[in-house]
């Protein structure tokens, strides 16, 4: 039996000295980031960071595919002995969210000159950068193709089509955006009208995606790097930004948004972070890695496949407008999701 | 004095990591804006209806789950416990594996299979089938009946093999097992049917994977979609109850005479049971099974994960992860296993008058999504005087304290069941002290119990979600933090690499106990 204890005295021991050499202060600058942007994506540009700056990045990663539950929760639930200094968020909404809740601070940052105004907020709480576009992706199989998301009402794909859960992501995004824009009573009947016409619901933008590359459905409105990373994988889809007529509403657009978090830590590497997130060569690395995002700034290329943000016939609204939009539909969304 | 007092000692530290993140949550669900408010609870109740079917899903999913892990689950138990079937070892350890990993990993697995069939029969059956009701019964089972094999095991060897032995006088193996060994042991399968269920009902990975909508999702929901923590906490009162339905059940069924036969001696180790003529057939039932269940979804990992490139991408992206996950089982696994053993003996003995409160406890906290636990461990611990714990891994091992207490806990008042209680009063007449008698007499009769409740305990540390996701240090993830982060858009090559990495880091300190346990001379 003693051996027992010795075993047991020797692994908290080890556990000790491990965990002294794993959290004990290295001596360089450091700066924690929350993100919610894909990790694969985003932690290959926070060692980029690491290597030009020599400030150690402490990172928490979530994505969109676990529904955003690690990173926002813990921001909110920190709110009053915050450990983040920065939140990288894969969407505006979510910064916009922040801001209500005055867990944003502002910064204005000098490498967001050029970034269009539509996609930062005026005071520096949140600042746009690399975007996804909300497009269709259709199978190569369907002819005509449809050309707008007010395609899921046609009759001619009813039961054929697929929308991940408006309760999460950008699709909720997409959906606030659209009562912004037409109204409370247009958009509900829109969202009648799917119903109507038998779209069937799937967890998640990822999973819309993989259901049209199998065959199972004709379309879905997902995000643009979900396509591109299909299209890559040689998957029979194609995609279609819509509504770019000139009397239409045109494509929403979805920047990543950089945060500062109010009475951080480390405000300065924050800040030096934030620079760092919103120069145009992070935009060109984040545009020609697999994560497929297309560039705010003028004059940095465009991947193949992906349109040029002054190309695309974006939808015109306010995100601040959306977010509080978005809290005052969620009750409706989630009737609708069960009904 | 000191038995009491080390008692109470062990049970208000476990009410104190355990209880007080989760009486700040329900204290929060009574509050809007700092004022006094009921909303929470109105709007679970407006959502009566659809709540019950949510529930009701969660309740068949839970039950079908655990029936099919006690009908496979127990005869594996006994056939690779018991008997003499060849390579017993291995296909427990085989058999094992589903459950070293987080669950959403196997259904991930099976659909790898199935989409390796792409044929229109196969599509339709994904559609129609798979993504639904009998895929996660599917997943689940696979991933959760190894807990009942593994205690069956566990507790089919520690038999009186006398009261065995006696039987065979009368009767042959099937009478004597369904009579006598059986009902010896229902108290640990019907814990492993316990915890099946809860592990069932507390799951959110597979069912929302697989598209079936079940009451811990809502409350993902308000976390996640509304980032509406009252609500959340308030839809997990439900959670509760059901839990209290469940160990009401449980204390009826162990008040059954099944129970009057547990003394046990210390003399003889069971013999095999010699299977003769149904040996090879029973073999190849075993090696079916473990193909069809373990080998095609784990071999689909592992071939897609078949490059030394994808191995060594994968190790240069998550060894500091392996690490942590390592260091952190085993820290967790430990503390566990001591505290588990106070309050395990403090249940078995009935020692303290709020004993069963504990044990109920215990047993909330492990159905209590993590995410509920997480926040409630923030709100706790989140302070300027308290960040040397909330900024570390500390406040990991706090929730794995919190939600896991049940496992060792449980395991030591089995196994103390099995101890004749005469051996303990006979030290204490020599004059041996509480502790002495502990050191001396319980512990190591408890032994082998307790290096299997430290095994279940790193298990269920190492892979651990639902907590870590919410509350790890920054830059501090833990390897299945890092394969669900790294599942968004990561290469399935990669994530699968992963996976075969976080078996391989559970099985390395499994197999060095093993060994351990053979030169100590205790296998």
């Amino acid at each position: 039996m003693r051996k027992f204890f010795w075993i047991a005295a020797v692994i908290l021991v080890v556990a000790a000295l491990a965990y002294w050499r794993l959290f004990s202060p290295q001596g360089a600058p450091t700066v924690t980031v929350y993100v919610s942007h894909d990790q694969v994506f985003s932690e290959p540009i926070l060692k980029d960071f690491e290597k030009d700056t020599g400030i150690r990045v402490r990172a928490v990663y979530d994505t969109e595919e676990t529904k955003s539950a690690g990173a926002m929760n813990r921001l909110i639930a920190e709110k009053n002995n915050p450990q983040a200094d920065v939140y990288w968020a894969n969407e505006p909404i979510r910064a916009e969210v922040l801001r209500q809740q005055r867990i944003a601070a502002p910064y204005l940052s000098p490498n967001a000159v050029g970034v269009p105004k539509t996609f930062r907020d005026p005071q520096g709480y949140w600042t746009g950068f690399a975007a996804r576009a909300r497009v269709l992706i259709v199978h190569q199989d369907e002819n005509p193709k449809p050309t707008s998301i007010f395609s899921y009402a046609d009759p001619r794909w009813r039961g054929r089509t697929v929308i991940a859960n408006p309760l999460f992501g950008t699709t909720t995004d997409q959906i606030a955006a659209l009562f912004v824009l037409l109204g409370d009573e247009r958009a509900r009947a829109f969202m009648q009208s799917l119903h109507d016409n038998a779209v069937k619901l799937s967890p998640s933008n990822g999973d819309s995606a993989d259901l049209v590359a199998r065959s199972q459905f004709a379309f879905s409105l997902v995000d643009s790097d979900d396509v591109v990373n299909r299209m890559n994988r040689h998957e029979p889809v194609t995609m279609v930004y819509p509504d770019q007529g000139a009397e239409e509403i045109g494509c929403f657009i979805v920047p990543n948004a950089a945060v500062l978090i109010a009475g951080s830590p480390h405000q300065d590497a924050g800040k030096k972070l934030i620079d760092y997130l919103l120069s145009k060569e992070t935009e060109r690395k984040l545009a020609f890695s697999d994560a497929a995002q297309i560039p705010l700034h003028p004059g940095v290329a465009t991947p193949p496949g992906l349109q040029p943000i002054d190309k695309i016939k974006a939808m015109q609204v306010d995100y601040a407008a959306i977010a509080a939009k978005l809290q005052a539909i969620q009750s409706f969304l989630k009737s609708w999701g069960r009904s | 004095m000191a038995k009491r007092l080390t008692l109470a000692a062990a049970a208000l530290t476990f009410a104190a990591i355990g209880l007080a993140p989760v009486l700040t949550m329900v204290a929060r669900t009574f509050y809007v804006d700092g004022e006094f408010s009921l909303t929470a609870y109105q709007a679970l109740l407006a959502a009566g209806q659809q709540l019950t079917l949510l529930m009701g899903h969660s309740v068949v999913l839970s039950a079908s789950v655990t029936m099919l892990a006690i009908v496979v689950g127990a005869p594996l138990g006994v056939l690779l416990g018991r008997t003499d079937l060849p390579w017993r070892g291995v296909f427990t350890m085989l058999l094992t594996l589903p459950l070293l990993v987080p669950p959403y990993v196997m259904a991930v697995a099976w659909f790898a299979v199935l989409g390796r069939l792409s044929t229109p029969a196969t599509a339709q059956f994904l559609s129609s089938t798979f993504f639904g009701l009998y895929g996660c019964i599917g997943a689940l089972f696979t991933a959760f009946m190894p807990v009942v094999m593994l205690l069956t095991i566990a507790y089919a060897g520690t038999v009186n093999p006398r009261l065995e032995q006696a039987g065979l006088l009368m009767a042959r193996w099937p009478t004597v097992l369904r009579r006598v060994t059986l009902p010896l042991i229902a108290p640990a399968i019907l814990f492993a049917a316990v915890l099946v269920f809860l592990l069932t009902l507390g799951e959110v990975g597979v069912p929302t994977f697989l598209r079936y909508p079940v009451y811990p999702v809502e409350i993902l929901t308000q976390f996640a979609a509304f980032y509406d923590f009252s609500a959340a906490t308030a839809a997990a009162i439900p959670m509760l109850l059901v839990t209290l339905l469940i160990l009401a059940l449980e204390i009826r069924m162990l008040h059954g005479p099944g129970l009057e036969l547990s003394a046990a001696t210390l003399v003889a180790s069971n013999a095999p049971i010699r299977l003769g003529r149904w040996r090879l057939p029973l073999l190849g039932l075993v090696v079916a099974w473990t193909l069809v269940t373990v080998a095609a979804p784990l071999a689909a990992l592992v071939i897609q994960s078949s490059s030394l490139s994808v191995v060594a991408d994968a190790l240069a992206r998550a060894s500091d992860s392996i690490l942590r996950s390592v260091i952190f089982a085993m820290t967790g696994a430990t503390l566990l296993t001591a505290l588990g053993f106070f309050c395990g003996y403090l249940v078995h003995h009935r020692a303290l008058p709020f004993w069963r409160s504990v044990d109920a406890l215990a047993l909330f906290l492990f159905t209590l999504p993590g995410a509920v636990i997480g926040i409630g461990l923030i709100s706790l611990w989140n302070r300027p005087a308290t960040n040397a714990i909330y900024a570390t891994p500390a406040i990991i091992i706090l929730g794995y304290l919190a939600q896991y207490a049940v496992l060792p806990m449980r395991m030591t008042a089995a196994i103390l069941q099995q101890s004749p209680p005469s051996l303990e009063r006979a030290a204490q007449l020599c004059g041996a002290s509480w502790f002495m008698t502990l050191r001396y007499v319980v512990a190591p009769l408890a032994k082998r119990g307790l290096i299997a409740a430290w095994i279940i305990a790193y298990v269920f540390c190492l892979r651990d979600l639902g907590i870590t996701m919410v509350v790890y240090p920054p830059g501090a993830d833990t390897l299945p933090v890092r394969i669900l982060t790294l599942m968004a858009n990561g290469a399935p090559s990669l994530i699968a690499a992963l996976c075969v990495i976080l078996i391989v880091a559970t099985l390395a300190p499994l197999g060095a106990a093993a060994l351990w346990q053979r030169r100590a001379g205790l296998s």
